[in-house]
């Protein structure tokens, strides 16, 4: 099913030490990602879920072990800024939005790393807001928005250069249940319309049933790797215990 | 929003601080541009007085202070005699505390020399002879002494009257007391003494004939120089230390300029680690991330250094115009020295910034975002 031509990422032993070897995030993670999946990663706390999200994503390096982006090593990479910039979205589960910016200018800024003149980045970041149901909180600023509507806006920062790759950390991690329901549905459309590959990082298995695949991570290592269904939600729903 | 919005934003971000930097980075500046300017001006003034007096060379010692040591009055004899001399005057000028004025040019010429015809007098008259134990004052220093014609001025140990005021039309003039040669002599002790001999050539002559003849002068005074009207200044060891201290004294007042601006860069590179992950985390390069924190410390110093030239010239003003030095100074606020100042001061801002800007680059997009 993942074959070499569709692959979009893949690890062979992948490793991640902290403080010196004395924490160990990854210990030797193996898997592969294929064009246009939607995989949730789950797993308890510390199990170095969201530090295999930082590696896909050119955040961090790796202690060891290999990282591949359509066939070129991540940690390798001439310009690891123009990947950030041009093949992944990131949605954090804090937002990360910057205060001193309105919702359309904190669209903007990744494309300031594109040639888009100025009035063109305007523009394209009010449709990206239209097209998150932003587009009436343009100007306002971080603070004076909701959670829900900060996440949205986040979204649509990610989107900001047309990005192949979706990398969600719990996204809805700090958002009530109903914006966390509407923040995955607008996650799952782009994923589906604009076939994007969609890696969500979450502990939370009801998420995780809407991933058309499923890894799970305890201790630094995937314990399982499994298409969703039913049954293989259970076994998972047991690993994390 | 353009790349110069982030940049004013993230100074505007700390309003209060980026205040207090700003105005720390202007105070240097206003220095250089007060002391600078000051310096400056009293170096055009002198400049001016020689070409109002119309002395076209200054033949002095070599050696002294502020001023150069005495040497024999008998020299300007044998510089006259020199070919392409037309005139000749001795000069002795010193400094002297007059009463409540803490320094003040005193300034014996020879009678009927030429350095006293171009003094236009305002009130009373000029010395009857050159025996006549009398001052005429400057309008300045007449002002600055609180002094008329009839009143008395103390120099050394002997008191003069005042017997006119004129116009000098320069600074310099109009901030001296001038009396005859000998009267200076006989009260400071200095007979047949005399430490400038200021030289007037031939008319037609070519600014090569001028050199050909300090060198003739320089032939016959060894141990003293002479330097075309000009030079003088640039010349004087005594202006180039005013010069060397009110650079000096900019340069320490820049230093915590400087200091001011790193410690805020490096602040708000420490504040904003957060920030600078979620950059670095959307794509944007380091090259850029250092881009705009230089960015941001040069508009600081640009800033600072616009507010700094306002209150310079704001404080020269307010100089010129205080009781005791009124009419003293002519400072020289020339374009240049603005903008050499303002220049400084972005200068000042790149280089506080270098720091700050390569430490933010080099932080871990997954560590800054976290921290």
């Amino acid at each position: 099913m993942n074959t070499m031509a569709n692959l979009v990422f893949e690890g062979v032993g992948l490793k991640k030490e902290f403080d010196d070897g004395q924490v160990h995030a990854l210990r030797g993670v193996d898997f592969r990602i294929a064009k246009g999946e939607f995989v949730a990663v789950i797993g308890p706390s510390g199990c170095g879920k969201s530090t295999l999200l930082q590696m896909l994503g050119a955040l961090d390096r790796p202690s060891g072990g290999t990282l591949y982006y359509c066939g070129n090593s991540i940690p390798d990479l001439p310009n690891p800024s123009a990947y950030r910039a041009r093949e992944i979205g990131f949605i954090f589960q804090a937002f990360h939005l910057l205060p001193t910016f309105t919702a359309v200018e904190n669209v903007q800024i990744p494309m300031f790393e594109t040639d888009l003149p100025a009035s063109k980045r305007r523009d394209r970041a009010i449709s990206l807001l239209k097209s998150v149901g932003m587009d009436h909180r343009l100007d306002h600023f971080p603070a004076k928005l909701s959670g829900g509507e900060r996440q949205r806006v986040a979204i649509a920062r990610s989107l900001a250069n047309g990005p192949s790759v979706l990398l969600a950390d719990e996204p809805t991690g700090n958002l009530d249940s109903e914006n966390a329901r509407l923040i995955l549905e607008l996650v799952v459309r782009l994923h589906r319309e604009q076939n994007m590959t969609l890696v969500l990082v979450t502990h939370d298995m009801a998420i995780a049933r809407l991933a058309s695949r499923t890894i799970t991570m305890k201790d630094g290592r995937v314990v399982s790797d499994n298409a969703s269904a039913p049954d293989a939600h259970r076994e998972k729903e047991q690993a994390i215990k | 929003m353009t790349f110069f919005t982030i940049v004013v934003r993230g100074l505007i971000r700390r309003p209060v601080r980026t205040a207090l930097t700003l105005v720390g980075i202007s105070i240097g500046i206003a220095a250089v541009v007060a002391l600078v300017g000051i310096a400056s001006g009293y170096e055009k003034s002198i400049d001016k007085q020689l070409d109002v007096i119309g002395v076209d060379i200054v033949v002095s010692n070599m050696s002294g202070g502020f001023l150069p040591k005495v040497f024999d009055e008998s020299l300007q004899a044998r510089i006259a005699k020199l070919p392409g001399v037309a005139e000749t005057t001795s000069v002795l000028m010193e400094m002297e505390s007059i009463e409540d004025a803490p320094m003040m040019m005193v300034s014996g010429r020879e009678w009927g020399g030429f350095t006293w015809g171009k003094l236009n007098l305002m009130t009373g008259r000029m010395p009857r002879d050159g025996a006549e134990h009398a001052v005429i004052l400057g309008r300045m220093a007449a002002e600055v002494l609180n002094k008329k014609v009839g009143d008395t001025v103390q120099i050394e140990a002997e008191e003069l009257p005042v017997v006119g005021i004129v116009d000098g039309r320069s600074v310099v003039e109009n901030g001296a007391i001038m009396l005859s040669l000998k009267v200076l002599q006989d009260v400071t002790g200095n007979e047949g003494k005399a430490n400038f001999v200021d030289v007037r050539v031939t008319p037609n002559s070519t600014r090569e004939d001028v050199r050909r003849l300090c060198e003739r002068i320089k032939g016959i005074f060894p141990e003293g120089r002479a330097l075309v009207a000009g030079e003088v200044v640039s010349n004087s060891q005594g202006f180039r230390i005013a010069r060397a201290m009110s650079w000096s004294t900019s340069l320490l007042a820049i230093i915590v300029g400087v200091l001011g601006v790193m410690n805020t860069m490096l602040m708000t590179v420490f504040e904003r680690t957060h920030e600078i992950g979620i950059l670095l985390a959307v794509g944007w390069t380091r090259r850029r991330i250092v881009y705009m924190v230089l960015c941001e410390s040069a508009l600081l110093g640009l800033l600072g250094g616009l507010v700094g030239v306002a209150l310079g010239a704001l404080g020269v003003q307010i100089l010129e115009h205080t009781t005791g030095i009124r009419g003293l100074l002519e400072p020289n606020l020339s374009p240049k020295l603005l903008l050499t100042s303002v220049t400084i001061a972005v200068v000042v801002g790149v280089i506080s910034g270098m720091y700050p800007a390569w430490r933010g680059s080099r932080l871990t997009p997954s560590f800054a975002l976290n921290g």
